[in-house]
C-alpha cells in the first residue's frame, strides 16, 4: 500500500454532486421524509460508477476517452473538486473519507492540479502567479522562492514573458506557466487535464521530456487526461479507458493498437490504418 | 450516505434539533454565516503572514474607503445641509428649538450617518467585490487557487473583510463628521445668499454645544458597533454570492444585484435590532422622569 501514490476502490458519482452547492436539499434531506430518516438515492445520472484504479509512485498513466464520458470530472475528484457520492480514495496509502474530500485537504498532500485552460490568476504578472502558492505557504526566503520561480519558468521556456499579464500570453504559453506554476510546488501526484492541446508540435515535443524527467527525476506519479494518445506511446505508458462508467484495465499502447475491443478499435482507428 | 446514517443513530428530540440545525445552514443566511465563521477562523489560520496579510488589507482599505470619499462627502454636506435648516426652521416654528441638538444626533449620528455609508460601500465596493470573485470563479480561478492549497475564503474574502471594517468605520465617522461641519458651512452660504426669506439664525458655538450636549455612552458605542456589524454584512454576502456562482457568465450581473439587494435588505434589518438598545435608553429616561 505505501508504495501506492493513488488507489481508488469502488469510486461512484453522479451529476447532482457538481451541479447544486445545497446538495442536502435537493436529495430530501429538508422535507418530511428527510426528517424520518429515509434514504433517497438517485441513481440514474451517474457519471461513474464502481471506477478502480491503482497509480504506483513514478509511474505515469494515461487516460482516454471519448469526449463526455466525465475524464475530466473524474480528474476534479481526484483533485478534490468534486465529491463523490460513494468509494474510498487512499493518497499515498492515506484513507481520505468523503467528508473530508476537499481539494485543501489533498493539495495538502501535495496533489497538483494542470487545469485545461491553465487558470491563471488573472490580475497577477506570470511571475506572481507562480510564486502565489510558494510565498502562500511560506516555502523559503524571498531570494529562495525567486530562485525556484525562475528555475521553473526556465524548464517550460517562458522566462522571458515573467513580466506579463497572464491575457498578453497564447494559449500554449499559459499552459507552459500553468505546468511551471504546478511544478515549482513539488507535486508527488500531479494531474493534467490536456497537457498537449494548443501546443504546436515544437513545444509539445518539449513537454514531453519534461514530464519523463518529472518521473525519474523527482519520482512524481503523472495522471495524463488527453485525446492525444501518442503521448502515451513517447512517454512509454500505459492507457486506461474510461468507457460505459467503468475504467477499463491498463495496456500498453501496442497492446490496445492491436485489440479487438470495440472502444480500441473506435479510438485507435486512425493509427491503426496508418500501420 | 454517510450523514444519514449519523441521522439515523439520534434519539427523536435529537433528530429534529439536528433537523433544525441542517435547515439553519442549507438556507442563504445560514451558508452566509458559515462563511462569515469560515472567514473569521481563517485570519489565524497556519499560512498566516503578517506582511502580505497587512499589504493586501491596506489595498483593501484603500479601494472600499478611500476611493469612494469625494461622493461620500458630497452627499454628506449636502444632506447635512438639508437636516440643518430644516430642523431649525421646523423646531423653530414649532418652539421645541431645545430639542435641535438631540434630532441632529438621531438622524445624522445614529440612524442615517451609517445607513447611507453602509449603502454607498455596497453599492460600490460589494457589488465589485461580486464580480471580482464571480469572474475568478468562472474562470476556474478559485479552484486552481484551491488545488494549489491555497485558501480561497483565506486569500480572497479575509483582507476584504477585515479592510472593509475598517473602512467603513472610517466612512462612518468620516460621514457624521462633515454631514455636520461641512454641512452648517454650506448652510451658512446658503443662508447668506438668501437673506431673510429664510429667516434662520444659527451659530457654530450654540449648534455643536446642542450636539455635544445630546451624545450619549450608548451612542458612541453604537457608532463603532454598527459600522462593524454593517462591513460584516456586505462583506460577507457579497463574497458568497461570487463564491456561488457556477461557470455560467449570465449569474455574474444577477449575483451582483443579488448582492447590493440583500446587503440593503440585511443592513436595514439589523438597524432596526440594533435599536431597540435605543428604545431600552428611552424607557430608562421615561422612568427618571416619571
Amino acid at each position: 500500500m505505501i508504495e501506492m501514490a493513488l488507489v481508488i476502490e469502488d469510486l461512484h458519482f453522479t451529476y447532482s454532486e457538481m451541479m447544486s452547492r445545497r446538495k442536502v436539499r435537493s436529495q430530501g434531506f429538508l422535507n418530511w421524509r428527510g426528517l424520518l430518516g429515509a434514504v433517497l438515492e438517485d441513481s440514474k445520472k451517474e457519471v461513474l460508477s464502481g471506477v478502480n484504479l491503482k497509480v504506483k509512485l513514478g509511474e505515469t498513466i494515461c487516460i482516454g476517452g471519448a469526449s463526455g464520458q466525465g475524464k475530466s470530472a473524474f480528474l476534479r475528484i481526484i483533485a478534490g473538486l468534486a465529491k463523490p457520492t460513494s468509494g474510498c480514495l487512499y493518497y499515498f496509502g492515506e484513507h481520505i473519507p468523503i467528508e473530508r474530500h476537499n481539494a485543501l485537504e489533498i493539495a495538502s498532500r501535495q496533489v497538483g492540479l494542470v487545469f485545461q485552460n491553465g487558470a491563471l490568476i488573472s490580475n497577477l504578472k506570470v511571475r506572481d502567479n507562480v510564486a502565489l502558492p510558494l510565498r502562500y505557504h511560506g516555502m523559503g526566503t524571498e531570494a529562495e522562492i525567486d530562485d525556484k520561480v525562475n528555475m521553473a519558468l526556465d524548464l517550460m521556456r517562458v522566462r522571458r514573458e515573467a513580466d506579463l499579464f497572464p491575457h498578453m500570453l497564447s494559449t500554449g504559453m499559459q499552459k507552459r506557466v500553468a505546468i511551471a506554476r504546478s511544478w515549482a510546488m513539488d507535486p508527488k501526484l500531479l494531474l493534467m487535464d490536456e497537457p498537449t492541446s494548443g501546443l504546436d508540435n515544437y513545444n509539445r515535443r518539449n513537454l514531453l521530456p519534461l514530464i519523463d524527467n518529472m518521473r525519474k527525476l523527482f519520482n512524481t506519479s503523472i495522471i495524463i487526461v488527453t485525446h492525444d494518445l501518442l503521448i502515451a506511446k513517447e512517454l512509454e505508458c500505459d492507457i486506461l479507458f474510461l468507457h460505459d462508467k467503468q475504467l477499463s484495465e491498463p495496456h500498453s499502447f501496442d497492446y490496445w493498437l492491436k485489440s479487438k475491443e470495440p472502444i480500441a478499435e473506435e479510438l485507435f482507428r486512425d493509427l491503426q490504418a496508418k500501420t | 450516505m454517510k450523514n444519514y446514517v449519523v441521522y439515523k443513530k439520534l434519539t427523536l428530540p435529537g433528530r429534529f434539533f439536528c433537523w433544525l440545525g441542517v435547515v439553519f445552514l442549507s438556507t442563504t443566511f445560514g451558508q452566509q454565516f458559515t462563511l462569515f465563521i469560515k472567514t473569521v477562523a481563517s485570519i489565524f489560520s497556519r499560512n498566516r503572514n503578517f506582511k502580505t496579510d497587512s499589504k493586501n488589507i491596506i489595498n483593501q482599505i484603500f479601494f472600499t474607503g478611500i476611493e469612494i470619499f469625494p461622493v461620500l462627502f458630497v452627499v454628506a454636506t449636502l444632506f447635512g445641509t438639508v437636516i440643518i435648516i430644516e430642523v431649525i426652521t421646523m423646531m423653530n416654528k414649532v418652539g421645541f428649538s431645545d430639542v435641535v441638538g438631540n434630532l441632529m444626533v438621531i438622524v445624522i449620528i445614529r440612524e442615517l450617518g451609517p445607513i447611507f455609508t453602509a449603502f454607498l460601500i455596497a453599492g460600490r465596493s460589494g457589488s465589485a467585490l461580486t464580480t471580482y470573485i464571480g469572474s475568478m470563479a468562472i474562470n476556474s480561478e478559485v479552484d486552481s487557487l484551491a488545488t494549489m492549497g491555497v485558501d480561497p475564503i483565506r486569500y480572497l474574502v479575509m483582507p476584504a473583510l477585515i479592510g472593509g471594517i475598517f473602512a467603513v468605520l472610517i466612512m462612518t465617522i468620516l460621514f457624521s463628521f462633515s454631514g455636520i461641519c461641512a454641512g452648517f458651512l454650506t448652510a451658512k452660504v446658503l443662508i447668506y445668499f438668501a437673506g431673510d426669506m429664510l429667516n434662520v439664525q444659527i451659530s457654530w458655538s450654540y449648534l455643536s454645544t446642542a450636539i455635544l450636549q445630546s451624545l450619549t455612552i450608548t451612542d458612541f458605542i453604537l457608532v463603532i458597533v454598527k459600522p462593524v456589524l454593517f462591513a460584516c454584512i456586505i462583506i460577507t454576502n457579497a463574497s458568497y454570492q461570487g463564491l456561488a456562482i457556477r461557470k455560467d457568465v449570465r449569474q455574474v450581473p444577477k449575483a451582483t444585484s443579488r448582492s447590493v439587494i440583500y446587503s440593503f435588505l440585511y443592513i436595514v434589518v439589523f438597524d432596526v435590532i440594533l435599536s431597540f438598545f435605543y428604545i431600552f435608553q428611552y424607557f430608562g429616561e421615561i422612568s427618571k422622569i416619571i
